[in-house]
């Protein structure tokens, strides 16, 4: 994967295959901090093993496979650049909850790409499902919910423009 | 590279149009393209797939086909690839798309009803 975005689109879709009907994605840049961490949480019906085995590249919840990369490859990345990633049960909907974070301004730090484009392929094909976007650029918050989305989309592309 | 969704208006539209899918799902039977969002898929360009799908289905007037996603089908070295399914349940399954792929599998399967054998997955 050659950016944040690509990963938060991969983590959206282990919450749509395990049945969420609520995902929110959360996207805080700290410049002061150094930060940048990227969280989603659903109301699926959460993890079925202990988080460290959720991390382990030979695991999957899918009968037909027998590795699950996407997240160890997240966990990579963000390690790359001085953060982590940790993979837990969501206190506010209840399913599963993964939130990676890194040093904003690492050299070895993803660009966080196209953000907007993974959120509009999912809102887009799956359209039973409640999508909300929490954004928070050093301080400044702002956040899309549902319905919302698409008119606030440019929000999103604003956001996303105003960093590396 | 597909060209990004800019405007509200865009991402409504595409959201209006899945939304009206969702009420032909709960009807009759349907076309469906299916692309598939696995790791695999996502790091081989499913995004842009989707939106070249989203694009060629508006451009030529198809209401007959809901576009969805889904994960690996476990043909990872074909991706990213989609799966068209047909009212009476046959499937098709694509490998190795791009954008290019993707207009002509719309013209000729979704429009013209023959689809392109070129581009089938051989099993």
């Amino acid at each position: 994967m050659h950016d944040l975005s690509l990963y938060l689109l991969d983590i959206l879709e282990n919450s749509v295959r395990a049945g969420a009907t609520v995902i929110t994605t959360t996207i805080v840049a700290d410049r002061a901090a150094d930060e940048l961490s990227l969280a989603v949480e659903d109301d699926g019906p959460g993890l079925p093993v202990e988080p460290e085995q959720a991390l382990d590249p030979f695991f999957t919840t899918k009968a037909n496979k027998k590795t699950g990369l996407g997240l160890s490859l997240f966990r990579q990345a963000a390690e790359a650049a001085g953060g982590g990633l940790s993979v837990g049960r969501s206190q506010e909907l209840g399913g599963v909850a993964v939130r990676a974070w890194m040093r904003l301004g690492d050299v070895d730090r993803p660009p966080l790409g196209d953000v907007a484009a993974s959120i509009a392929t999912m809102f887009a094909t799956n359209p039973e499902i409640e999508f909300r976007v929490d954004l928070d650029q050093d301080g400044t918050r702002t956040s899309l919910c549902g319905p919302d989305i698409p008119a606030r989309f440019s929000e999103l592309t604003a956001f996303q423009e105003a960093l590396p | 590279m597909a060209d990004r969704i800019t405007s509200p208006e865009q991402l409504k539209a595409l959201a209006q149009k899945a939304k009206s899918d969702i009420d032909l799902r709960e009807g009759r039977k349907e076309t469906q393209v299916t692309v598939h969002m696995g790791t695999c898929g996502i790091a081989a360009g499913a995004r842009e797939i989707v939106a070249a799908f989203m694009t060629e289905l508006s451009a030529n007037g198809v209401s007959s086909a809901s576009l969805h996603q889904s994960g690996c089908a476990g043909l990872c070295e074909e991706e990213p690839m989609a799966t068209i399914t047909t009212a009476d349940g046959t499937l098709y399954r694509y490998g190795l798309l791009d954008k290019s792929k993707v207009h002509t599998i719309v013209v000729n399967h979704l429009v013209g009803g023959t689809p392109v054998d070129a581009y089938l997955i051989k099993t």
